[in-house]
């Protein structure tokens, strides 16, 4: 981690996955860069991505989809613009599946309790969190 | 109840695992002749395919094992990797072959190569059976694959999930039902 401080993530999944970087001494940095990804008439940006992780060791953006599938679909679709106007950047997608597979891996069915019940919470009140970008 | 009943489906069979690990022995044998390379596993995953590879490679090598603690439910939010068992001898000058049972998001592995590279080994080379790309968080050269697997939660052939399996004689995908009730989603 190269901030002095924690940031404030957005997603219970995304500290986790942060502290799993930590423990394995590998570098990242919490949402560094936006990517514009459509544009108005008059040149305005009106959509942008901003992949969650950024690891500089292997140059390598992560963006993490564990909430509802309308907003992995919209994800999806942000990604394949982003393919095809920045085809130099890396982008690995971890769906909620890649998650929860991590978490059956490191034993940590606990936390995925407590993802499901955060995402029902915000499936009710339509909070969008983990939606940006 | 048999463990096998735990098994959604055989991914690789006996036979196919003993035919890739023969062919990976004698590559290892032709690529290493006239040196003496020495084996160094991870427990425990790695144990089968060692115990199997080293019996197919024609060459004088030794082997070394070391225990890495891995991120869990009992890690401290500060937590970092800590050896557990280290090498009981030097590696400086010597031709390593890190064995692995099987490479996922690579982030273990990443942090071994690290460790055993400040040891100074004449060369680091790195021999996987299975190769899961599909959730990779680090940058791992694999020099000798046995073979790319699906996103699929595995066990057997020293493969575990919550230290059972290990025993299965092929490989197999865990029924999801096993680790939390329903096929992962998303």
């Amino acid at each position: 981690m190269t901030l002095a401080s924690p940031p404030r993530f957005a997603h219970d999944s995304e500290a986790e996955l942060a502290r799993i970087l930590d423990y394995y001494g590998v570098a990242w940095r919490y949402e560094p860069d936006v990517f514009p990804i459509s544009w108005s008439a008059d040149g305005v940006v009106i959509e942008s991505f901003a992949p969650d992780f950024y690891l500089p060791e292997i140059d390598l953006y992560v963006e993490l989809t564990t909430l509802r599938q309308s907003l992995v679909r919209k994800k999806n679709r942000k990604l394949r613009w982003m393919r095809q106007l920045y085809p130099e950047v890396r982008v690995k997608l971890f769906y909620a599946r890649d998650f929860k597979a991590l978490m059956v891996k490191y034993g940590r069915l606990d936390f995925l309790t407590g993802v499901a019940a955060a995402n029902s919470a915000h499936a009710v009140t339509g909070n969008g969190n983990g939606v940006r970008g | 109840m048999s463990l096998h009943d735990d098994v959604e489906v055989i991914l690789l069979d006996s036979q196919t695992v003993a035919n890739r690990v023969a062919e990976l022995g004698a590559q290892l044998s032709a690529d290493y002749a006239g040196r003496d390379p020495v084996l160094v596993s991870v427990l425990k995953g790695a144990l089968v395919f060692l115990a199997d590879l080293m019996r197919a490679m024609d060459l004088p090598t030794s082997i070394d094992l070391m225990e890495v603690s891995s991120y869990g439910a009992g890690t401290e939010t500060s937590g970092q990797v800590r050896i557990l068992k280290d090498l009981s001898k030097p590696i400086e000058g010597r031709d390593v072959i890190v064995v692995e049972d099987i490479i996922d998001t690579g982030l273990t592995l990443n942090y071994l190569l690290g460790y055993l590279a400040d040891r100074q080994p004449a060369s680091i080379k790195i021999c996987c059976l299975l190769d899961k790309p599909a959730r990779r968080l680090a940058e791992i050269s694999i020099d000798y694959r046995g073979f790319t697997i699906p996103d699929r939660f595995v066990i057997g052939y020293g493969l575990d999930y919550n230290e059972r399996y290990r025993n299965l004689p092929y490989i197999g995908v865990l029924k999801p039902s096993v680790y939390g009730g329903a096929p992962p989603d998303g």
